[in-house]
């Protein structure tokens, strides 16, 4: 193998795989800071450090990295890199250097945010970085602007190359109706990337310049508003939560199709109902995250009612996935439990989003456990356990060898029961009162058995992961070999050898009539 | 229990109407309202239309997941039917309509409470609030100030009307079920209707700073009496106008 | 790119490779740690030596990129610069949403501090930035026709103009900063000097998209995928232009 052939790589799935090595970094350096947390909380006062500071930026690096350094770059940019011209009949994508350009500055976006721990005055700003705190703290907060700015141009520029590609390079006969669910899931979220990554680095630009150039944005004493960042800050950061949505529920379409033997139920419901409505009625949900800001109430009860609405395209592709396995021939490898626990775990996550929406419930459960409850079933949970499904899914497509069957399964149902302590007790002690980003909790004693039994939670869900990690590792390096259609799907990427070659099939896939990635069903 | 669900099932249209309906009555008789128990109701019935929600979709893939999955000897491919064009358009139209109402219907009531919260009654007591790192500094009418403890007489609505000093921070009183935040630059508000004579913790929910888990306070109930004694003692310790509130 | 039949990876002929993203992208790295350095942490002698490493780093890599990747794939790129103009834009749109918050809001406008600004120079600024974006036109147009040689003409005086137009926002900032107007001075000085800055900072990119084009239309070989897609750029600075004199110079 040879090393300069990965490092400067402009090829897609090499690219990919860069991204997947980086997120997954970051998401073992993000959960060893969540294991840091849920040991200091594990006492009531000063449990493994004494000084404040030290938690705060763990849990702003903890945020941060997670959405930004993890979730977001494993779906939009390994999936989507990985499985995007494949599943499309292209050698690559249209600008090959631009995307290797995207993913080295994730890299040196993850170089920023792991500064963090070896800077004097790290940034302890949480990963929303609200002035005036930001602009008055001692900490670094032009660490947390350059990071949210490089990892969101990488970002942009990535999104600008897939459309182009999905655009103009589908192999001759591959029409727009046909395309995979998971190509128009990402497709619908580098949409919003485009659309609204710019206003957050906007946001977080003009933190940093009123920190450090002397700008008065967002300073109440010379004109400014400090709820100008929280709307820049929320008009990106809510459409986020489904950029990370729509590509994890489009891996978990492909995996229930493939274990199912189904084609999707309703593929234009799930698409021109669920993606689109989705992409549409996302950017205008925001204020549900200022529900006790003092904004005014006309605009919080306009969004109340869109943030409800959101359920019914969301709603839509739920059917759509428990439709598929109507009638099928399901089988329950690793990637299919993983997918399944997303199915019932993010049923969870959406529903507990809902009072969230209703303005005056929220005036009691914003900011609490109840909060980091329900976004943590459905990113920690949801979200990660797609990502995991995804990489076992394509893994013998990747290393062209089989991981571990029976350890995948252990794996998951380790993690599974420790999620669910965790995240399942702090929405449970979010309504009983609990604020989120608390280093203790010494006035609301109560609370310190709820927060042991989720700190031994987190250590059994961190041994699921670590098992499933190794299994990768181990498999990658010497397990059997796995052929080119393992599961047995129609989809175009099985179609090439594993792992596939520069250029991906040694001469564009040719469509033969009435060809669809989801042809399952008998004549 | 069915009124609800029918409730939910009914009109988009007609669920508006009947919270709206509902609520010019209850203004009418102007009995405080109190937004804590109107939390706490809302707060179940909406607990359990999710609960509900999420049932029947979990029984459904369950069942599916149970009687779909492979046997020795099944064929290795599905064999769902393919929809019609007037099921795949029923298929969406069903389940918008049906989702749509439901969320209109949380959306009334919760607009109605939040009416509630929003509408504080004429017989209050305000008491003005500027926050600051690390400490809630509370004025009374009457020019009376006191740090991090909150004494209120008991039954009477009270009003904060609060601004902060430095940082962003929000004062939550979790057995009131209120918070809001408070910032430099700008007056909130929020209110709430101590009953009975007791404590509860104020704590901070926005987060301001280092010491931010540190912030914590108190409301201290008195029965009314003894509230009035108290406020005159201290505006005569304090030095301050003696106008009581 | 020719493609046998191959087996997985033992057999694979080669697989493409470019140093220049890498080499870009670590630039950045290095501007990044030059401004903590200077602003957060007071040390501007590391941020040179940053800088030293980074920006020869970015121009070596925007150079290698440019001569490596001329000709190849600008069929493409109009469709994406589309693409890319609308993130552009919401960046504008922030801006502005932003600026006109504040000043709906305000008790008063200007605030107390601000100066009289210049009212001809915004003029001035403006006729040359439309004429920009006609001769650009029309060297575009030239080109079309195949005629390199009209098209080097009109491109040079395209680059020209736009270099103009930066002398002029240069001196007018001067002037002003003279005046005792800065970006800190008031929410009004904060706004000026951001927005205009952001958009003499789209108007730089422009220009440094058409200076690399610039060879090749030397040579007399302009790609017309290329000009085209940097034109579509160009236009877009100029609308942007509009918003900023009507609400930042005349509101
Ligand atoms: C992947 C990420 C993700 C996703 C998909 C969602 C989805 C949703 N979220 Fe969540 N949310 C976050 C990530 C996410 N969220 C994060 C990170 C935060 C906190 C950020 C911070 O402060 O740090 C947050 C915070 C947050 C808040 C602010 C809380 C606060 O700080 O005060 C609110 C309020 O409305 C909210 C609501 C919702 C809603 C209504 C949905 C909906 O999209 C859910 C829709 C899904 C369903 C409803 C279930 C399936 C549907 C059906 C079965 C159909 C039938 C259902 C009905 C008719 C109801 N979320
Ligand atoms: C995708 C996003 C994501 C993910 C996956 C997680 C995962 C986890 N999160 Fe996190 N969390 C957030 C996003 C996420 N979180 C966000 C956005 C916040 C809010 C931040 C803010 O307030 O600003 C938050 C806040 C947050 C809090 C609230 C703290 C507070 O408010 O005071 C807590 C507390 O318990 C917590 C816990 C956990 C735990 C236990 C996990 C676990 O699931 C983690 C499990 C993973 C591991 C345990 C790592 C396993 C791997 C290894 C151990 C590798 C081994 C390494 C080597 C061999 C080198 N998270
Ligand atoms: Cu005050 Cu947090
Ligand atoms: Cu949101």
């Amino acid at each position: 193998m040879n090393i300069k052939e990965w490092i400067f790589t402009t090829d897609h799935k090499r690219v990919g795989i860069l991204y997947l090595i980086g997120s997954i970094t970051a998401f073992a350096v993000a959960g060893v800071m969540a294991l840091l947390m849920r040991a200091e909380l594990s006492t009531i006062g000063p449990t493994i450090t004494s000084n404040p500071s030290n938690y705060n930026v763990w849990l702003y690096a903890h945020g941060a990295v997670m959405i930004l350094g993890f979730q977001i770059p494993a779906l939009t940019g390994f999936f989507a890199n990985y499985c995007i011209p494949l599943m499309i009949g292209a050698k690559d994508v249209a600008f090959p250097r631009v995307n290797a350009l995207s993913v080295w500055l994730f890299y040196v976006g993850i170089i920023l945010a792991v500064l963090t721990f070896f800077i004097p005055d790290p940034p302890d700003v949480m990963w929303t970085g609200y002035p005036p705190y930001s602009t008055i703290s001692t900490g670094n907060t032009a660490l947390y602007t350059f990071t949210v700015l490089i990892l969101g141009f990488a970002s942009i520029i990535g999104g600008v190359n897939f459309l182009t590609t999905v655009a103009y390079m589908r192999a001759p006969g591959l029409k727009w109706g046909k395309l995979n669910i998971f190509v128009w899931c990402t497709l619908g979220a580098f949409v919003l990337q485009l659309i609204f990554v710019p206003v957050l680095g906007t946001a977080v630009t003009l933190i940093s310049f009123d920190k450090y150039l002397g700008t008065h944005f967002f300073d109440p004493a010379a004109g400014g508003d400090v709820l100008t960042y929280q709307n820049l800050f929320w008009f990106y950061s809510h459409p986020a939560v489904y950029v990370i949505f729509l590509p994890f529920i489009g891996v978990i379409y492909e995996i229930v199709t493939t274990f199912a033997k189904n084609p999707p139920f309703n593929y234009k419901m799930v698409v021109y109902g669920g993606i689109f409505g989705i992409v549409g009625l996302s950017g205008e949900v925001w204020v549900h995250h200022l529900y006790t800001s003092g904004m005014a109430d006309w605009i919080r009860i306009g969004m109340m009612v869109t943030t409800l609405m959101i359920s019914v395209p969301v709603g839509l592709m739920v059917i759509g996935l428990a439709g598929t396995l109507y009638k099928g021939s399901i089988t329950f490898e690793t990637p299919m439990l993983y997918a399944l626990g997303v199915m019932f775990l993010f049923l969870i996550g959406g529903l507990t989003g809902i009072p969230l929406a209703v303005t005056s419930l929220t005036v009691h459960l914003s900011r609490s456990y109840y909060v980091v409850g329900h976004f943590h079933y459905v990113m920690a949970v949801a979200g990660t356990f797609a990502i995991f499904a995804g990489v076992y899914y394509w893994f013998p497509k990747m290393t062209g060898r089989m991981y571990n069957e029976r350890w995948g399964k252990i794996g998951f149902w380790i993690t599974f029961i420790g999620t669910n302590i965790v995240f399942w007790t702090m929405m449970d002690i979010g309504v009983k009162g609990m604020p989120r980003r608390y280093y203790d909790y010494s006035h609301m004693s109560q609370f310190e058995g709820a927060h042991q039994l989720m700190t031994i939670g987190a250590i059994i869900l961190g041994i699921g992961f670590v098992i499933a990690l190794i299994n990768w590792i181990v498999g990658a390096i010497k397990g059997p070999k796995a052929g080119e259609n393992p599961w047995g799907s129609k989809s175009l990427e099985w179609t090439t050898v594993s792992p596939p070659p520069h250029g991906n099939w040694p001469s564009p896939p040719v469509l033969e009539e009435g060809w669809s990635p989801y042809a399952y069903r008998r004549a | 229990m069915l009124r609800r669900i029918g409730a939910s099932l009914s009109l988009a249209a007609l669920s508006w109407h009947a919270a709206a309906a509902d609520y010019p009555a209850a203004a009418a008789a102007r009995a405080i309202k109190d937004p804590a128990a109107g939390w706490d109701h809302l707060w179940h019935e909406v607990l359990i239309d999710i609960t509900i929600i999420g049932v029947i979709f979990a029984l459904v893939m369950t069942y599916f997941l149970i009687r779909y999955r492979r046997k020795p000897g099944d064929p290795k491919t599905g064999s769902a039917p393919k929809l019609s064009p007037a099921a795949a358009v029923a298929w969406v139209v069903i389940p918008v309509f049906v989702f749509l109402a439901d969320d209109l219907y949380i959306a009334a009531n919760g607009w109605a409470l939040w009416n509630n919260f929003r509408d504080v009654p004429a017989d209050r007591m305000e008491v003005r609030l500027e926050s600051g790192m690390y400490s809630w500094d509370y004025t009374y009418p009457n020019g009376v100030r006191t740090q991090n403890e909150l004494r209120v007489p008991a039954g009477k609505a009270v009003m904060l009307r609060m601004t902060s000093r430095d940082t962003l921070h929000s004062h939550w009183i979790p057995d009131f079920r209120v918070k809001e935040d408070s910032m430099p630059g700008r007056i909130t508000y929020m209110w709430f209707l101590p009953k009975q004579p007791g404590e509860h913790i104020v704590t901070c929910g926005a987060y301001c700073g280092i010491m931010h888990s540190y912030m914590a306070g108190k409301v201290i109930v008195l029965p009314a009496e003894e509230f009035k004694t108290w406020l005159d003692q201290e505006a005569a310790r304090q030095g301050v106008a003696g106008k009581t509130a | 790119m020719e493609h046998q039949a191959v087996h997985g990876e033992a057999a694979h002929a080669h697989w493409d490779t470019s140093v220049w993203p890498f080499v870009i992208s670590f630039g950045i790295l290095a501007l990044v740690l030059a401004f903590s350095f200077n602003f957060v942490y007071h040390k501007p002698f590391a941020a040179v030596i940053c800088l030293g490493l980074g920006v020869p780093m970015i121009v070596a890599g925007v150079a290698g990129w440019v001569s490596e990747a001329m000709g190849k794939g600008e069929g493409l790129s109009y469709g994406a610069m589309g693409w890319f103009i609308l993130a552009e834009a919401m960046i504008f749109a922030a801006f502005f949403v932003s600026y006109w918050y504040m000043r709906l809001k305000a008790p008063y406008w200007p605030p107390d501090g601000t100066v009289e600004l210049p009212k001809i120079m915004p003029l001035v600024m403006t006729a040359v930035l439309v004429a920009s974006s006609l001769t650009i036109h029309w060297g575009e147009h030239l080109l079309h026709k195949g005629d390199q040689g009209g098209f080097r003409k009109w491109l040079l005086v395209t680059i020209a103009l736009g270099a103009c137009f930066l002398g002029m926002s240069a001196y007018e900032w001067t002037h002003l900063i003279h005046q005792g107007f800065t970006i800190g001075t008031n929410v009004y000085g904060t706004v000026f000097f951001s927005i205009t800055g952001f958009h003499g900072a789209h108007v730089f990119i422009g220009l440094s998209i058409f200076l690399a084009g610039l060879p090749a239309a030397m040579r007399g070989n302009a790609s017309e995928g290329f000009v085209r897609t940097a034109g579509l750029y160009w236009h877009f600075v100029d609308i942007i232009w509009f918003f900023v004199v009507s609400q930042v110079y005349y509101w």
